[in-house]
């Protein structure tokens, strides 16, 4: 893919290659390449890559600011996300602006709340303690497939009100969604995954009960019932933003986890600390980025930008502010809590936050206590794809 | 259901009827109340559920619940006081209907 021409009103000094998501250094230590761009880049600078072509944000403030000012940032049109042209549907909450975006997220906030989803905490924990038992006694095994992968499909699969028999076909058509080589392959993916949305909306319709999905189709937007397609669009977005995130962020703590046997002690014999130190954990593991549209012209640290450009926070770097967090790629969790970004802020801050919060302590703490001690597989080296989601592909595990 | 009542910065109030058991900020964001912005929802990571306890009513709320309450503070956008709190820590509850909470000049 050939880079987009710069405009005239980029000032050369301020183009920057940087190579995010696919150079081969980023891949290499993607959190450690994120944290050094405060030394190696200005503050805001235009990047060149194919993926990341606009202006880029590293610090805590400006991805805030960018954020929480939607009448200068906006979101639409800013999924790169195939669409069939006769059913050209919006992915919601995220492609909507305020404020019709609010009663969107009025429709399941209720549910995903930290009082809401604590409903769901007892079934996260059996789902979490039945893939350790498919585990335990072999002594290894693949991190990614075996637990990174199966949790975040099945919990998607408990709170949509769908059957936890669908688990494998799921993680199948998510894996080669979002993770396929040959773009056919991803098609196939999507269409089947659509497909089957479709059914089970119709399902939920003759057939609704307490789930998400039946209270996304029983939801009203101005007085009025939800239309199809935004039932759909708003169905289609829970699945794809809850599981390659979660996904990633923990390979990314267990490839941590498993290198780093101190912070591991100090992890169970703090059971007390827990929410601390998941916390610290999500800063340190980000694994996202918040990319956004220039409605008007602005100016930023002495910075002129032109309604029309690209603008996107690259939040791992922004939770690396050595402003904000000395020290920034060391995991301390006694640091005093600040704002992380990990799930963006501003009226889209991640939907599934308090959700991916439960699930990452549930799976630290009921792993920690079933399997304390485990390494790498000798030999092993992680290998990172190039994506908007950034995690090891695969973790091999031995204790 | 107990009472509570939100001030603006510019003195305009509202009372409203929150269920026992829902805290201040989603009380607010529930009802279309301007002032409180919540954006992390009551994880205690925004700093954006900022309000002032009436002086009335300081000693019943009492200060931050928790450290991580006391540190996130420190990241509010307008002055910090001392009956500074976030509103997704104070649980609403009938011991404390009737509580007017005052709101800042704004959240970030
Ligand atoms: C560790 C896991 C997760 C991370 C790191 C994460 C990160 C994010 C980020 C950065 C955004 C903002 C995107 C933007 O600004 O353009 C976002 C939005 C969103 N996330 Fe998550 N997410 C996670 C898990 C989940 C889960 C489990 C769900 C499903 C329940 C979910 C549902 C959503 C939704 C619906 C939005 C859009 C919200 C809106 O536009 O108002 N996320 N997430
Ligand atoms: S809502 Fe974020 S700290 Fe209260």
């Amino acid at each position: 893919m050939a880079s987009r021409p710069v405009p005239d009103h980029v000032p050369p000094e301020l183009i920057h290659n940087i190579g995010l998501i696919e150079s081969p250094e980023f891949l290499a230590a993607p959190h450690d390449f994120m944290a050094a761009l405060h030394d190696r880049c200005p503050p805001i600078f235009w990047s060149t890559g194919t993926q990341s072509a606009g202006w880029n944000l590293i610090k805590h403030e400006d991805a805030f600011f960018m954020l929480r000012s939607a009448e200068y940032f906006t979101n639409k049109g800013g999924t790169p996300f195939p669409r069939d042209p006769a059913n050209p549907f919006r992915l919601l909450p995220v492609e909507a602006d305020p404020p019709e975006h609010r009663q969107f997220r009025n429709v399941l906030d209720p549910m995903l709340s930290p009082q809401g989803i604590l409903r769901l905490e007892h079934t996260i924990r059996k789902l979490a303690n039945d893939l350790i038992d498919e585990v335990e006694a072999k002594g290894e095994c693949q991190f990614d497939e075996a637990f990174g992968r199966p949790l975040p499909v099945s919990i998607f699969l408990d709170l949509m009100g769908l059957p936890q028999d669908m688990r494998d076909t799921f993680v199948e058509w998510a894996v080669d969604l979002l993770h396929a080589t040959d773009p056919a392959v991803a098609g196939r993916a999507y269409w089947a995954i659509c497909g089957y949305l479709e059914g089970a909306i119709e399902d939920k319709r003759k057939r609704p009960d307490d789930g998400a999905m039946s209270r996304i189709i029983n939801g009203q937007i101005d007085g009025e019932p939800m239309s199809a397609q935004d039932v759909f669009g708003f169905t289609v977005f829970l699945f794809i933003a809850g599981l390659d995130t979660v996904f990633a962020t923990l390979n990314n703590m267990w490839l941590w986890l498993a290198q780093n046997p101190a912070k591991r002690r100090e992890i169970i014999a703090r059971p007390d600390d827990i929410m601390a130190i998941n916390e610290e954990l999500l800063r340190r593991f980000a694994v996202t980025f918040s990319g956004r549209t220039l409605l008007k012209d602005i100016e930023m640290r002495g910075v002129r930008m032109k309604a029309g450009d690209k603008v996107m926070s690259i939040l791992p770097a922004c939770n690396f502010d050595p402003e904000v967090f000395p020290n920034p790629l060391s995991v301390d969790f006694d640091r005093k809590r600040k704002p992380i970004l990990s799930f963006a802020g501003g009226v889209h801050s991640c939907m599934g936050a308090h959700l991916a919060r439960l699930e990452i302590r549930i799976g630290l703490q009921e792993w920690l206590r079933r399997i304390p001690d485990f390494e790498l597989k000798p030999g092993f080296t992680a290998e990172f794809r190039p994506g908007g989601v950034v995690g090891p592909e695969h973790l091999p595990l031995v204790w | 259901m107990p009472h509570i009542t939100y001030v603006a910065h510019d003195g305009a109030s509202q009372t409203l009827d929150i269920t026992a058991g829902e805290n201040v900020m989603h009380g607010a964001l529930y009802n279309g109340v301007e002032g409180i912005v919540g954006e992390c929802g009551g994880a205690l990571a925004c700093a954006t559920c900022h309000c002032y306890i009436d002086a009335a009513w300081v000693d019943k709320v009492g200060g931050p619940a928790s450290d991580a309450e006391r540190d996130m503070l420190g990241s509010a956008g307008a002055e910090v006081k001392p009956e500074s709190r976030l509103a997704c820590q104070i649980v609403v509850s009938d011991a404390l209907d009737g509580l007017v909470v005052h709101m800042p000049d704004r959240q970030f």
